[in-house]
């Protein structure tokens, strides 16, 4: 297998006159921890959706695995192994905590409308598994004493855990992570960052931006820097804190 | 397994039970055939609600157009027995597959509306088939409708009365109900959910939605062309007035009255809002009125419909017990 999981090449998205992605080529390393950074607006949320295919790139292709997935549906990519979760957590409010991770198991699991409805050995050899595995997921983030809580109760801390818990249980390759760390307080963010390595030791790629600077530098392997839809740095967190030109976006220039 | 959800899953099997026994023996204890004739309208419209409340109350897609797939399903069974001597089990199913084509067709486009926008669609889609069946004098009889539709024969059996077509209703209310109440607790069932949740992370899960949404939207189709077949060989008259664009705001009314994305509210939707006109007629021109008020009462005070409020009933009670 090769280094690298995922690859885009030439991207750029732009929405009316805006561009958010400007030819935009970077290689994302297996089993790493990557983190994508920037000021506000510099395409890293957009980023994310073009790579996970809730918007279509204007241009570029992307590769999961030397496999084109630039143009496929978000369900599709799933399938191929990438799993995301989102800035503003997308839980699924009018479910319990468990049933949330096991709507993760769907991509995993094949029983149909008619298999369901008649209950269909297929149907009543997953469905065990599916609980099973969800509650795998679901210790591993820590939330399993609020198993079968409405997912609506919980507070927000927790609900970016079970979407980290969702996603795992979809058995990706590669994990996105956009601003896990939002609205978390220090002990959560620094338990979230243990979760970030343990996800790592599974064996998963991890993407994640995040303005957290101290999570960022604390856990990456790998740091992209983007600004204004363009990469203007890349490498080890040492590399990123020393770069002048990060500085000058962050802190502006010095006159 | 976890002991918590084996015996949620004990208990919907045996609250399935304890339902068909109840509906079993019902008849035993009216004396009035009205009320079993009653009895049979809400059976059929529990049918209809549970199809609706699949799309509505669990996948979270509203229609407005319903009574359109009912009307499809009584019409076409009736049109078909009547002028055609077919068959009524062919005529049932040449009812179901025109629904389910009906329903692909409508289901395509409309479907990737959201919320206002695909209400519209699908009421504008329900005011043309009304209007067809006005206005197809020949073969639907135009505003006047049609009657003299036979009544349902299994083999030697003829369903001539109030009561055998009360066992037959109930019967075919609980295979649907045992094959829906399957699904919903089922893989498919929880995407179907999570598409209501938050289509965006469904999507992230894997979950087909645009394929999933126009699956259940046919499903939902078919349930109601069923219990269109089921009321024209009761009723044995059809006319446009019985599918037109207030049957499907009831059936609406009948899913949010019983309890969005509750199966066992279906039924108590259907039954409140039967029942309640019948009871009303006490207040004579003010019936209207009353009828607003009390929908508006359930609809502010319990948001959940009446199951919730059976629900929250029920805890009360145990709480009250535990204490004592």
């Amino acid at each position: 297998m090769s280094d690298i999981i995922l690859e885009s090449l030439n991207i750029r998205k732009g929405f009316g006159g805006v561009v958010a992605l400007d030819n935009l080529t970077f290689l994302i390393a297996r089993n790493a921890i990557t983190a994508i950074i920037g000021p506000n607006g510099a395409g890293k949320t957009t980023l994310l959706n073009v790579v996970s295919g809730m918007h279509a790139p204007d241009r570029g292709t992307i590769f999961l695995n030397q496999k084109t997935i630039s143009g496929l549906k978000p369900h599709e990519i799933t399938r191929c192994g990438l799993a995301r979760t989102f800035q503003t957590a997308q839980i699924f409010g009018n479910m319990t905590v468990l049933e949330n991770v096991m709507v993760g198991r769907h991509v995993r699991t094949r029983a149909g409308i008619l298999s369901s409805a008649l209950r269909l050995p297929r149907m009543r050899r997953e469905e065990p598994v599916t609980g099973e595995r969800a509650r795998f997921y679901l210790e591993m983030v820590g939330l399993q004493d609020i198993a079968d809580k409405p997912a609506a109760s919980i507070p927000i801390g927790s609900q970016r855990l079970l979407e980290i818990a969702r996603a795992l249980a979809t058995e990706p390759e590669i994990l996105l992570l956009d601003e896990p760390a939002a609205g978390l307080n220090t002990q959560e963010t620094r338990q979230l960052g243990t979760l970030i390595r343990t996800i790592q030791e599974m064996g998963i790629t991890v993407v994640i931006v995040e303005h957290d600077m101290e999570l960022v530098m604390d856990i990456s392997d790998e740091i992209i820097v983007l600004n204004y839809g363009k990469r203007i740095a890349e490498g080890k967190p040492v590399e990123i804190q020393t770069n002048q030109e990060v500085i000058d976006v962050y802190l502006g220039k010095e006159e | 397994m976890n002991p918590v959800s084996d015996i949620m899953k004990l208990n919907r099997h045996i609250a399935t039970l304890i339902f068909a026994v109840v509906i079993f023996l019902l008849p035993l204890f009216i004396k009035n055939p009205y009320y079993l004739s009653i009895l049979v309208f809400i059976g059929i419209y529990s049918i209809t609600t549970m199809g609706l409340n699949l799309l509505m109350g669990y996948t979270g897609q509203i229609s407005l157009g319903h009574a359109a797939f009912f009307g499809i399903g009584a019409y076409t069974s009736g049109i078909l027995t009547v002028y055609y001597h077919v068959p009524i089990i062919v005529a049932f199913i040449a009812a179901l597959v025109l629904t389910a084509l009906v329903a692909y067709l409508i289901g395509v486009p409309s479907l990737r509306l959201k919320g206002h926008y695909l209400a519209m669609a699908t009421l504008a889609f329900g005011e043309i088939v009304n209007i067809f069946l006005n206005a197809a004098v020949d073969l639907t009889g135009g505003p006047s409708g049609f009657g003299e539709i036979p009544r349902i024969q299994i083999g030697s059996l003829v369903l001539d009365s109030d009561m055998k077509y009360y066992y037959f209703v109930w019967i075919v209310f609980i295979i649907i109900f045992i094959l829906i109440n399957n699904l919903i607790n089922s893989r498919v069932g929880r995407a179907l959910r999570s598409i209501h949740g938050s289509e965006l992370a469904a999507t992230a899960m894997g979950v087909n939605a645009a394929q999933l949404k126009v699956q259940v939207f046919i499903l939902s189709a078919l349930v109601a062309s069923v219990s269109g077949s089921l009321y024209v060989h009761f009723v044995t008259f059809i006319s446009p007035t019985t599918c037109n664009i207030m049957f499907s705001i009831l059936l609406v009314m009948m899913v949010v009255v019983g309890g969005m994305a509750n199966i066992w509210g279906c039924i108590l939707g259907a039954a409140l809002l039967t029942i309640l006109p019948e009871y009303l007629r006490v207040f004579e021109d003010y019936d209207v009125i009353v009828y607003g008020f009390i929908l508006l009462f359930i609809i502010m005070f319990l948001p959940g419909g009446l199951s919730q409020g059976f629900a929250m009933a029920y805890s009360t009670i145990r709480r009250g017990r535990s204490k004592a």
